[in-house]
């Protein structure tokens, strides 16, 4: 058997779900990370900027008055709207608004650079805070100009821009997450009619056929559908109405056959006994062969669905007997249920008889005969069981030998070679268009044997 | 004179081994290979009992049981291809008085025809004159008046009548009519006795289709209403 894979160990669902997640997972944090960094930079040159300019200006005012000017007024005088705290470096001597923000305050890589008469800016972490230092050379009166800016409000701004960002991060993929599902979800509701429309064809619906509808992704998939319906059903119904033509076919013959053994058999005593020994051989052939042409007829009916019962009410306990009677084994001994005595079904009675008929049969071929054949009441139906002395069915075959021309287990447990293997088959076609159940157990009281139970149900009418 | 059967089948195989056995029951038997030899033949010589294969070329077996039953209450037993389909209705309604389907013994066909015969022999059994309103019925004679005029029934409806009218009132079940009608016992097939009450209504009833004489009992069978 060839497959196609279509299954993995996850669920469809689960998949599509998982794919959309991380994909929203991976580009909410990228778009997050990308808007962190950008808005980072734009923030903190914003600020350098701006703190450069104040520097500047800064610079200039103590360019001017530097040699006038005692340095820590003058410091106290400049303008820092940014929050600068300004340094003073002359030579040897360090001057600082802030004590906590003096010369060693400063990144010596700056010190070096701006003594060495070029400005210079730098952003460096002092004690675990951002800060932004701008150093400007005053040649003239050989100092240099320094202020200290803090970034850390900057920080503090971007560490909540970045709490939101992984928020937004999150909820974009529950998002995707969500989305996944949802669009799996739309995407696999046609399989669901494809798998409704598959279990009717599996259970013999075979007329049923998917819509194919307008939409141009599904249609190929319905009509692909339909056309393995069609195929099947074409198939099934010509294999049927062969069945039904060969045995159709055969019945001339038999016709023939069985008229003609007739004639011969009327002038049996005239015959050698050899001849009369091959005539019964004949006979039992015959009959045999009708049995399954017209078993087969049958069946090909029901493949066909042309079947239909003719319901009469039927007075039930008199049909068993009666059927019993009739039949092969007719000494066996019928058991009913005293309740049963009025119980009337509406039952189409040449195919009741055929499932007693059967069932009696199949006990005679493979289990030397039934011992007995009960009726009882089980609440709303009434059950017919056949017991046999026979070696029983075991469990693993006691759906099967209910399926055509199969014989017990394949080491033909069930015996005998002349069996036909329609007779159960039939028994439970027949059971079944009654809206019955037919199977077989152990015997109830325990002994060897089988025990073959039809249950119909009982129209509440009598 | 031997009993006389006409033996209507296509298939010359079958026709040659149904006449040996026949004859071997000793019988005469004539045969018909089409719808138009069977009715020339029958015109000829008129036969005891036809037996008619549904399933001929030309005129088809339904259509040579209406011929015939047109001119003869002769009892004719139909050959079926299967018994649950409509050709089994169908046949009765054209008239024939009994049916089997193929294949079917020899032994079968000669239980049936001598059924049929033995009742339209039985059938001038001595019994009073019967009068049920507008319907008299005349046993001896093996006649039917309704309003004075003469009804004409096949051997079987005209059984079927008396059987229910020498009991009036009684229910008789489908089974038991099938047994003193055509000899059938339980297992025989109610829809020829369904089919035939429907027949002798059309035949005896004013009106047909509300029955003042044959009245059904639902569930039990048919009686005649007194």
């Amino acid at each position: 058997m060839r497959r196609i894979r279509i299954a993995s160990r996850l669920g469809l669902r689960a998949r599509i779900t998982l794919a959309f997640s991380i994909g929203a997972l991976l580009l909410s944090t990228l778009l997050a990370a990308t808007t962190w960094t950008l808005t980072r930079e734009k923030l903190l040159s914003d600020r350098e900027s701006a703190a450069t300019v104040v520097v500047y200006t800064n610079a200039q005012t103590v360019q001017r008055r530097v040699s006038d000017t005692n340095p820590n007024e003058l410091l106290e005088t400049l303008l820092t709207p940014l929050g600068g705290r300004p340094v003073l470096l002359t030579g040897d001597e360090t001057v600082s608004r802030t004590p906590a923000f003096g010369g060693d305050a400063l990144p010596s890589e700056l010190k070096e650079m701006v003594e060495s008469g070029r400005p210079a800016r730098m952003r460096y972490d002092l004690d675990g805070e951002m800060q932004f230092a701008v150093g400007v050379p005053i040649p003239s009166a050989d100092v240099s100009y320094f202020e200290i800016v803090s970034l850390d409000d900057v920080e503090g701004t971007l560490d909540a821009l970045g709490v939101s960002l992984v928020a937004a991060a999150l909820v974009t993929t529950l998002a995707g997450a969500g989305l996944g599902w949802w669009a799996s979800r739309r995407a696999l509701r046609p399989l669901g009619g494809v798998s409704t429309a598959t279990m009717a064809l599996a259970a013999g619906r075979l007329d049923t056929r998917l819509d194919t509808g307008d939409d141009p992704d599904l249609r190929p998939i319905a009509t692909s559908f339909n056309e393995m319906a069609q195929t099947l059903q074409d198939r099934i119904e010509r294999d049927a109405r062969f069945a039904s033509d060969v045995s159709h076919e055969l019945r001339s013959p038999l016709m023939t056959l069985a008229a003609s053994i007739e004639v011969m058999e009327n002038q049996r005593e005239d015959m050698p006994e050899r001849a009369q020994a091959a005539l019964d051989l004949m006979k039992g052939d015959i009959e045999r062969f009708k049995q399954l042409v017209e078993d087969l007829l049958e069946i090909s009916r029901f493949d066909a669905g042309v079947v239909h019962l003719d319901l009469e009410e039927v007075h039930l306990a008199e049909l068993v007997m009666q059927a019993v009677s009739h039949s092969t084994d007719a000494d066996v001994p019928v058991e009913l249920d005293a309740d049963l005595a009025g119980v009337v079904v509406n039952a189409d009675k040449r195919r009741i008889v055929r499932v007693i008929a059967n069932l009696l049969d199949n006990a005679s071929r493979y289990a030397g005969g039934a011992t007995s054949v009960s009726l009882r009441r089980a609440g709303d139906e009434v059950q017919i069981a056949v017991e046999d002395a026979g070696e029983g069915v075991p469990p693993e075959d006691r759906e099967r030998i209910f399926n055509r021309f199969s014989r017990g287990s394949a080491s033909g447990r069930r015996g005998a070679s002349d069996g036909v293997g329609l007779g159960l088959a039939l028994v439970a076609e027949h059971v079944n268009l009654h809206g019955g159940k037919v199977w077989v157990e152990d015997r109830s009281d325990g002994s060897p044997g089988a025990r073959f139970v039809v249950q119909l149900p009982v129209e509440a009418q009598q | 004179m031997s009993t006389h059967i006409l033996a209507v089948e296509d298939d010359e195989r079958i026709r040659t081994a149904v006449k040996l056995a026949l004859e071997d029951e000793g019988w005469t038997v004539t045969e018909a290979s089409t719808g138009e030899d069977a009715l020339q033949r029958f015109h000829e010589t008129p036969a005891d009992v036809v037996l008619i294969d549904i399933m001929l070329p030309g005129i088809d077996g339904f259509e040579v049981c209406r011929a015939i039953r047109r001119a003869s209450d002769v009892p004719i037993v139909m050959v079926t291809a299967r018994a649950d389909t409509h050709d089994v209705v169908a046949g009765l309604e054209a008239g024939a008085d009994d049916y089997l389907t193929k294949p079917f013994a020899p032994k079968e066909l000669s239980a049936r025809i001598r059924a049929l015969l033995r009742r339209a022999r039985t059938a001038e059994v001595s019994s009073p004159h019967l009068r049920f309103g507008d319907l008299e019925i005349v046993p001896d004679e093996g006649v039917v008046r309704r309003n004075g005029d003469n009804v004409h029934l096949t051997k079987t409806e005209f059984r079927l009548l008396v059987e229910l009218a020498q009991s009036p009132g009684r229910v008789f079940s489908r089974e038991v009519l099938l047994e003193r009608i055509w000899g059938y016992g339980y297992f025989g097939d109610g829809r020829l006795v369904d089919v035939h009450v429907r027949r002798l209504r059309t035949k005896v009833e004013a009106d047909p289709a509300n029955p003042r004489h044959v009245v059904t009992v639902r569930g039990l069978g048919y009686k005649l209403q007194v």
